[in-house]
């Protein structure tokens, strides 16, 4: 859509419309995230901005971005998806879990309570857009030698990274053999414990290109309900009527 | 039997500890193809359970009595059969010690909760009509002179006379619950097969025709494994006769209902639908579905009744091929449909092995496997062996 060039950084106008919706009703906030698929250009920074935030060992990816190239030669190029959760509003995940460990929240996002998980992976299969992982217990530094000596070795190079707790949840998750989150389905939340001190989720503070937009749909004044409006708006998959709270603009 | 099985809980036991000291971790499957090879035994025994579901159904439906005396080796097979399965899919789970959650906490929206009330009220229906079928011989053996008294005594809870009436008592027992058994087993492996097929984009398994499949693939595994044990434990040949001619038919009308399944979706022509299939006709395992599952495990057996009907000898070793093979119909159902990935492009996008959808079970796999499947036939063969299973005089400890 043609706009002229907004006069502030579009993050600090999400930031506002956050603070202002975080002020507010919190029980009628309904977050929503946008993804400009014309501005992404397909640099992983969201990808490897919130394997930082959460820790995420290997094996678990949030939000992959997936590359596809159109056309044909001279006429080709490139086109780039990143899909986080889509925090549905009708999660076919939410229906399968058998102990309510999965469920969607008060403010429409998709959780996972980590100390109730079973492991059973039923999520995982159900979801139709492959939005979850399974924590198999893996460490980057798994192979990495322990020599005595001047080297830096496996204790030194997991303390600088992997064996830092994760915060996800409000609560931090020391990464030990068995538990929790190791066994566990794990995915994106929006970074939850970033939006609830007032920050934008990982992803979108990350965006090189300001292609990624997130805040309060309930809030008819937010950039997000304006971006709403768009005649480019579409989800993925929408056949399934899963009715995704992750939205692309074309 | 008895030392293959003893040799395969040794080995199998590096598994187990492996399993145990480090999870998952040294497991095939991953994100994009969560479940392997033990939710593949998992489903195969959940099948080899339905052998007393066929007696049932030909002796309270079909009115053949003769069954009646096959009860009791059908029932304790189910208990058997119960027990693997429910390991299989225990040692499958990420946190095992949550299980208490399904009681604390269940999603009744969620087909695995149901799965889990049908499996206990299977096991709850088959340990009672074991116990009240065995129960006459139990209090028997506890009062004759023979070692393992005690052992008689206290599975007999005590009861050190039985009577016309007992006896009549347990044979009304036995009945009703073989009648709830009919409903239940419906809802059981009906609930099996619902459990996929309610899965958006999963192409093959969100079909109606799953939980009938189900059933059908249970009656098929669990009558040839139960017409099997029959000819080798009972020696009756015409009980042979009667259920070799049902699990032909069964045969017949399963392999009616695959090819009807491949007709339509190909015919369909969806590209995810046809990715799933060419998976299993075409794939890397394709081997599995040709020659394991149809020459092996359809066209030898169909070949074996046809030209011997009659034949105890033939009908014993057709059912042994479908048992045996029928692991490949479990993994042809499970690992094809699973590995289509539902956003084209995602395998290219972030590298990992969790990450692919390509699925080799690893040795840990199949350690844990030959473990709990050794396991069973351990269980099953000291049963056959210590208590009254068969019916005959042999068996108690001082025959061990």
């Amino acid at each position: 859509m043609a706009r002229i060039l907004p006069g502030e950084d579009l993050l600090i106008r999400m930031q506002r419309d956050m603070k202002r919706s975080l002020a507010a009703d919190r029980a009628s906030i309904k977050w929503s995230m946008i993804i400009d698929l014309a501005k992404c250009a397909g640099c992983h920074a969201c990808t490897i901005g919130c394997v930082a935030e959460n820790k995420l060992p290997p094996g678990v990816v949030y939000r992959p971005v997936i590359e596809e190239e159109v056309g044909i030669y001279p006429n080709v190029r490139r086109r780039f998806l990143p899909r986080p959760c889509m925090h549905c509003q009708n999660p076919p995940c939410t229906k399968v879990c058998p102990v309510h460990a999965t469920y969607q929240n008060e403010q429409g996002v998709v959780v996972i309570d980590y100390n109730r998980c079973i492991g059973c992976r039923y999520c995982l299969v159900a979801c139709p857009y492959s939005a979850r992982t399974s924590d198999f217990g893996e460490w980057y530094t798994s192979d990495t030698p322990n020599p005595e000596g001047k080297m830096v070795g496996r204790a030194k190079a997991s303390e600088s990274y992997e064996a830092i707790p994760a915060t996800e949840y409000g609560k931090q998750w020391p990464r030990r053999a068995h538990d929790s989150p190791v066994g566990n389905a794990r995915k994106c939340h929006f970074c939850l414990h970033r939006v609830a001190v007032g920050m934008l989720p990982a992803c979108v503070t990350t965006c090189v290109g300001r292609a990624t937009f997130f805040g309060n749909r309930s809030d008819t004044q937010s950039l997000i309900s304006e971006l709403l409006g768009s005649p480019r708006i579409h989800r993925l998959k929408e056949e399934l009527g899963t009715k995704p709270s992750v939205y692309y603009l074309r | 039997m008895a030392i293959i099985a003893v040799l395969g809980l040794i080995i199998g036991c590096f598994g187990m500890a492996d399993r145990f000291i480090y999870g998952h971790l040294h497991t095939g499957y991953g994100s994009y193809m969560p479940w392997g090879l033990w939710v593949v035994f998992y489903l195969f025994f959940v099948g080899l359970t339905a052998g007393a579901f066929l007696i049932t159904i030909m002796t309270y439906v079909f009115g053949v009595t003769r069954l009646k005396n096959v009860g009791t080796l059908s029932a304790f097979t189910v208990l058997v059969a119960l027990m693997c399965e429910l390991i299989f899919v225990s040692l499958d789970l990420g946190h095992f010690e949550r299980i208490y959650r399904f009681i604390v906490t269940p999603n009744f929206s969620s087909l695995m909760t149901w799965f889990v009330i049908f499996t206990n009220l299977m096991l709850i229906i088959y340990l009672l009509e074991c116990f009240f079928l065995i129960r006459e011989k139990l209090v028997l053996w506890s009062t004759e002179n023979r070692s393992g008294k005690a052992f008689y005594r206290l599975l007999a809870l005590g009861k050190i006379e039985y009577t016309a009436k007992d006896r009549d008592s347990d044979h009304r027992i036995v009945r009703l619950l073989s009648i709830i058994s009919l409903p239940a087993g419906l809802l059981f492996y009906g609930t099996n097969g619902a459990f996929f097929a309610i899965l958006q984009n999963r192409p093959i398994w969100n079909s109606a025709m799953t939980p009938l499949l189900f059933i059908l693939a249970a009656l098929l595994s669990g009558g040839a494994l139960i017409t099997f044990l029959i000819s080798v434990f009972h020696s009756d040949d015409e009980i042979a006769r009667v259920l070799g001619r049902a699990v032909f038919f069964i045969l017949v009308v399963f392999l009616l209902l695959e090819f009807i399944q491949f007709f339509v979706g190909y015919k369909t022509g969806l590209t995810s639908i046809m990715t799933s299939l060419d998976m299993i006709v075409n794939g890397p395992y394709s081997w599995t579905f040709w020659v394991v599952h149809l020459l092996v495990g359809s066209l030898i057996p169909l070949f074996l009744f046809a030209t011997g009907i009659n034949s105890p000898k033939a009908i014993t070793w057709a059912c042994l091929l479908i048992v045996v093979t029928f692991v490949s119909v479990r993994f042809n159902f499970l690992i094809p449909d699973l590995a289509v990935y539902k956003l084209e492009g995602l395998e290219q996008t972030f590298s990992h092995p969790r990450l692919r959808t390509n699925y080799t079970p690893s040795v840990n796999e199949w350690l844990v496997s030959v473990w709990i499947i050794s396991l069973g036939i351990l269980v099953f063969i000291s049963g056959i062996r210590w208590l009254p299973i068969l019916s005959s005089e042999k068996g108690g400890l001082n025959n061990g």
